[in-house]
């Protein structure tokens, strides 16, 4: 009895010990952050108990195999040492404050005796009940070869997810800024942002692939804990320095133009912080990968990345690759669910009729080959697993539609926004701090010899009220210049027919354009019609000039307006181009006289500053396609701005570049050539940051949302794996005998995890560029009035079509990943016991 | 120095917390060439004892070395690469793989070392013609008879000429005239090529007809049987009927195995 008995005893005495002394760790720890924080010093402690922690930690993971006692003595006291070499500190610094000293000295005390006892208890451990008869047998060298933590991984996993990080940032702050290949100047390799990121994210990327997949073929195994630990001591520190460097100007300032770069890319999402933690994310997800990878390719213990038999066997088990089979999902995806399946049914359930009546017919001469033939139909049954991988295929093929179709369209609306924007406006604008650019000649010619700038043109910009006799608008007046606007923007290929440039320069063509002794255009005013495209214009130049004073009389005009005092107009007046909602809702076609008012005219009178008007005739109307362009921009030549607005020379120059993504750093190039100040360009980019990365970050959410589809068709893909593992538990008991590794059998089932995945990726990107190619050619109409855009745009982008059956594949590799892992670590003893 | 020498392993399993000892103590050394049959009652551990030597399962303690390389210090690929090599196993189901032929199966192992396929292939179906199955020879498992079954399997065991042979029970599933062509081809198979075999058996008779034998009594203590016994030393365990297989028998539809079938 007591022999029974005294074992108990010693194991509660044993968890006692090692209980309390947790518990007393504890307390000491609560007893010092109690003093720290009513010090204000708990963020330094922290700070400094943080990598005390993290020793305590890897103190306790290594093997405690050879000196137990001595390892857990250390872990435990480590930290208990240095916060007491703090506490010294501490008290020497502020000696008065006794009693949270004493507070201080009480938790260290505590910690200390905690760790104690607790090391002592560990170390301590009751004998076991009875000498076993193996005692003194080799131990098997499986379990002798057990370690519990790898360094080599963890420093594999962190510093090579470092060493990507760093490369991600250097990199694109090389790039973009520019890196001297040689001694020439000239020959600088630039790249435009977005390739800046796309190198060095690819660089980084494959850096996190290979530190994962050495970290994994040092340890052979997933090595969780040791990459999570390195992920998350060495992984985040960068991308939190920059971070923290968002919040504080100070290290902003210290990082230099290379840190505003890689913001600069960063905040292409949004806030830059953002931009960080996603790049982290995806590196660490590469890191993850190439773990993976290094398990698949060297988990048994030998390097082996051929995969003759592995695919030999998966392709047996898993017969995708069969045109009816494959047909019949891409019938489903492009045909909806109901009528391709509707049909089947219907071919099915008569083929088995027609095939059952032969049968009965065949049975009554023979019997013997009726049942063989019915056995033969019951063998062309699938099974369940069959049904399974139909349904996963299915599941990754119309995810990767969705993500297509979606991203695409979504990339049509952003390049159609894109296209209208970058149409109308200038690529990128040079201003002064000065305000007036005299010399606009000069600068503009500056401006165009920089290498990348195709056009530059001079401006001035106001705003101001335009009057005509129907109704009133504000607007932004825009004076150009004719010879040199067409380099830069659209406006002169957006004008509609019936108006020209040529207008706007040779006002006196319009007058004699404008024909129309009979009124007709005030008919047309009249029924509130768009305007149409001027009639025909007779081309006899005596009757040519007409005076407006009619319009005036026009009794429905007259209700509508309060009549603007207009001066007696003389015959030729300046053009002025009007967008097509303005000049509808102003009700003016070209030829009409339109007055403008500018509130700024820096004329006097008695009451203040006077507003000044100038009439001028309707050169043309242009639709540029954004209705907030077409209904608030009206253009006049740039002298006559100059005249108006008392301006000499011009408000800004603006440029044309040959490649719009290089935008930003081109107009730097330009604002070096014009030698700085009082120069400085502003891109496209920068003067509508908040629109597109909005859309850019829109596009992100939309594709990590739709990306859901795929996490749906990842869980089909483990039932169907683990599904497929269990009907084959012999087989991979038998593979195993017959020489097949672990690594062998992960690989045959992540091998047919990934088949599901490629096939349905294959698919899903037929089927989704087909539908993306209908809704191009055949079209999904839209309201124009509503979207100001006739039908739903698309566009295909190479990277995003593939990156979406790239996220298919991936995901179906990583979710094989679990099945085949239990499929690999699977007792073939127990496969084989099965009968 | 012994093909196999196998010192003091211990091996137990857990059921429902408590320890059963399956193999308690085991030392054991197999000579090159030699042809061993191991009986004794089930749960006696013999196809425990298989697995160890087969390396498919890994005791708690003890040390086996195979040709002088010791064997529990190897990895799994080294492992996986000695039983492709040097092992063939053949079971007491067949255990074909069901979605390949028969030549499939039998090229296999060829497979598995990652030889050329065609080659493979090749040998697999002039072994099979060998030994008298080439008519099966694009067969599915399912359609093939027991006998048939257990000749590829032991086809599949013989392709890469392995160093050992490990049967656990090839002929329980099988009639006695089946079972006994299966038994001589495995004497012929050992006295031809030169290849160990040890084989597990609840046939006495067939056991004593083998050069060395074993006997597994109900502990895990493995006492050698007198060599050259030829009848005096059965009743040591005259208990153990004749193969308990009333099942799984199958009514063979396949006539008498040509004797002459091993070469």
């Amino acid at each position: 009895m007591s022999a029974a008995q005294a074992p108990e005893r010693s194991t509660l005495l044993h968890w006692g010990r090692v209980s309390t002394g947790v518990g007393l760790c504890w307390a000491g720890l609560m007893l010092l952050s109690h003093a720290l924080f009513q010090r204000g010093l708990l963020g330094p402690a922290m700070a400094v108990l943080m990598p005390v922690g993290i020793a305590l930690l890897f103190l306790l993971l290594l093997k405690p195999g050879k000196r137990p006692r001595l390892s857990y003595a250390a872990a435990a006291t480590v930290p208990g040492v240095v916060t007491g070499v703090l506490l010294l500190v501490l008290i020497s610094t502020d000696p008065e404050r006794g009693l949270l000293n004493w507070t201080l000295v009480a938790g260290v005390v505590t910690w200390l005796l905690g760790a104690a006892l607790g090391a002592w208890g560990i170390s301590h451990r009751p004998p076991d009940a009875e000498p076993s008869p193996a005692a003194g047998a080799e131990l098997h060298g499986r379990l002798l070869a057990t370690t519990d933590f790898s360094w080599g991984t963890f420093l594999a996993c962190g510093l090579g997810l470092m060493l990507a990080e760093l490369i991600l940032a250097g990199g694109i702050a090389l790039l973009s800024s520019g890196v001297q290949l040689n001694q020439e100047a000239s020959r600088a390799l630039r790249l435009t942002p977005t390739g800046a990121i796309l190198v060095s994210g690819l660089v980084a990327s494959l850096v996190a692939f290979i530190a994962g997949s050495l970290g994994a073929w040092w340890s052979r195994r997933l090595a969780a804990p040791e990459a999570t630990l390195g992920v998350l001591y060495l992984g985040t520190a960068i991308p939190a320095l920059l971070t923290a460097a968002e919040f504080s100007p100070a290290m902003a300032q210290a990082g230099g133009p290379g840190l505003f770069e890689v913001r600069h890319a960063a905040s292409l999402l949004g806030p830059a912080a953002l931009g960080f933690w996603l790049a982290f994310i995806v590196l660490v997800l590469f890191l993850v990968l190439g773990i993976t990878v290094g398990f698949v390719l060297a988990g048994s213990g030998r390097l082996d990345t051929r995969l003759g038999y592995e695919l030999f066997i998966a392709r047996r088990h898993v017969e995708i690759f069969r045109l009816g089979f494959l047909g019949r999902i891409f019938a489903v995806l492009l045909l909806g669910i109901v009528p391709p399946l509707l049909l089947l049914a219907i071919v099915r359930a008569s083929e088995a009729a027609v095939e059952r009546t032969r049968i009965r017919r065949v049975g009554v001469v023979d019997p013997l080959k009726a049942a063989a033939s019915l056995h033969a139909q019951r063998a062309s049954e699938g099974t369940p697993t069959s049904m399974m991988t139909t349904l996963s295929v299915g599941g990754v093929a119309v995810g990767v539609m969705a993500l297509i179709v979606v991203m695409s369209v979504m990339s049509g609306f952003e390049g159609d926004l894109r296209d209208k924007i970058l149409g109308t406006n200038a690529h990128a604008v040079v201003h002064s701090y000065l305000g007036e650019i005299p010399s606009y000649e000069d600068i503009a010619e500056k401006a165009r010899k920089v290498p990348g700038v195709v056009g530059a043109t001079p401006f001035i910009i106001q705003e101001v009220m335009v009057v005509s006799d129907a109704n009133v608008s504000g607007a932004v007046i825009k004076g150009i210049d004719p010879q040199t606007v067409d380099t830069v923007t659209d406006v002169g290929r957006n004008i509609l027919p019936g108006g020209s440039l040529e207008n706007l320069v040779d006002p006196s063509r319009l007058v004699r354009r404008r024909i129309n002794p009979d009124g007709r255009g005030a008919v047309d005013r009249r029924a509130g019609k768009r305007p149409p495209s001027p009639s025909p214009a007779p081309e006899d130049p005596v009757e040519a000039p007409v005076d407006d004073a009619p319009i005036i009389d026009d009794e429905f005009i007259q209700l509508q307006v309060p009549v603007p005092h207009i001066p007696p107009v003389p015959d030729v007046l300046p053009g002025i181009l009007l967008g097509r909602e303005l000049a509808t809702q102003l009700r003016v076609v070209v030829g009409d006289r339109v007055n403008v008012v500018s509130p700024l005219s820096g004329e006097l009178g008695p009451q203040g500053p006077m507003p000044k008007d100038r009439s001028f005739r309707v050169a043309g109307i242009f639709h540029s396609g954004m209705y907030e362009y077409d209904s608030k921009f009206v253009y006049i030549t740039l002298q006559e701005a100059q005249s108006f607005f008392n301006v000499r020379g011009a408000l800004g120059i603006e440029l044309k570049v040959d490649d719009v993504d290089d935008a930003r750093n081109i107009s730097r190039r330009v604002v070096t050539a014009l030698e700085g100040y009082p120069y400085r360009a502003r891109d496209w980019g920068e003067m509508n940051q908040n629109l597109f990365s909005a859309l850019r970050l829109e596009k992100l959410v939309m594709g990590v949302i739709l990306s859901i589809i795929s996490i749906v068709a990842a869980g089909l893909i483990i039932a169907t794996v683990i599904m497929l593992v269990l009907e084959k538990r012999k087989e991979i008991a038998v593979l195993k005998a017959l020489g097949v590794p672990d690594g062998g059998i992960l690989k045959i089932f992540m091998a047919e995890g990934l088949q599901i995945g490629v096939a349905g990726g294959l698919i899903g990107l037929v089927s989704g560029l087909l539908w993306c190619l209908f809704i191009e050619k055949i079209g999904i109409q839209l309201d124009p009035d509503i979207y100001y855009i006739p039908a739903l745009p698309v566009r295909l982008e190479a990277g995003q079509t593939v990156l979406a059956v790239v996220v298919a594949v991936l995901v179906s590799f990583f979710a094989s990943l679990y099945p085949a892992l239990q499929a690999s670590r699977f007792d073939p003893v127990e496969g084989l016991k099965a009968e | 120095m012994a093909l196999i020498e196998l010192r003091r392993i211990f091996k137990s399993y857990f059921l429902h917390g408590k320890r059963i000892d399956v193999l308690r103590d085991v030392s054991l050394d197999i000579e090159k060439g030699e042809l061993v049959s191991l009986i004794g009652p089930s749960g006696a551990g013999k196809s425990t004892f298989l697995h160890v030597l087969g390396t498919l399962d890994a005791p708690a303690a003890g040390t086996m070395t195979f040709d002088g390389r010791s064997v529990f210090t190897m990895n799994d690929a080294e492992l996986a690469e000695l039983r492709n090599r040097s092992i063939g196993f053949v079971f007491q189901s067949h255990f074909l793989l069901p979605e390949f032929t028969a030549v499939e199966n039998v090229a296999m192992p060829a497979l598995l070392r990652r030889l050329d396929r065609k080659q493979a292939l090749h040998d697999a179906r002039e072994l099979l013609e060998r030994m008298g199955l080439l008519a099966r020879a694009e067969h599915r498992p399912g359609e093939l008879s027991g006998g048939e079954s257990q000749r590829v399997a032991l086809a599949r065991a013989l392709v890469l000429k392995p160093t050992l042979l490990l049967a656990d029970e090839p002929t329980g599933n099988l009639d006695p005239a089946t079972g006994e062509s299966i038994h001589n081809l495995l004497r012929e198979v050992n006295r031809e090529l030169g290849v160990t075999a040890v084989v597990v058996t609840h046939n006495e008779e067939l056991a004593r007809s083998m050069p060395r034998q074993l006997r597994m009594a109900t502990g895990s203590i493995l006492p050698v049987v007198p060599e050259g016994g030829e009848g005096e030393d059965a009743p040591l365990s005259p208990a153990v009927p004749t193969p308990p297989t009333p099942a799984a028998a199958t009514p063979e539809a396949t006539p008498g195995f040509p004797e002459e079938g091993g070469e």
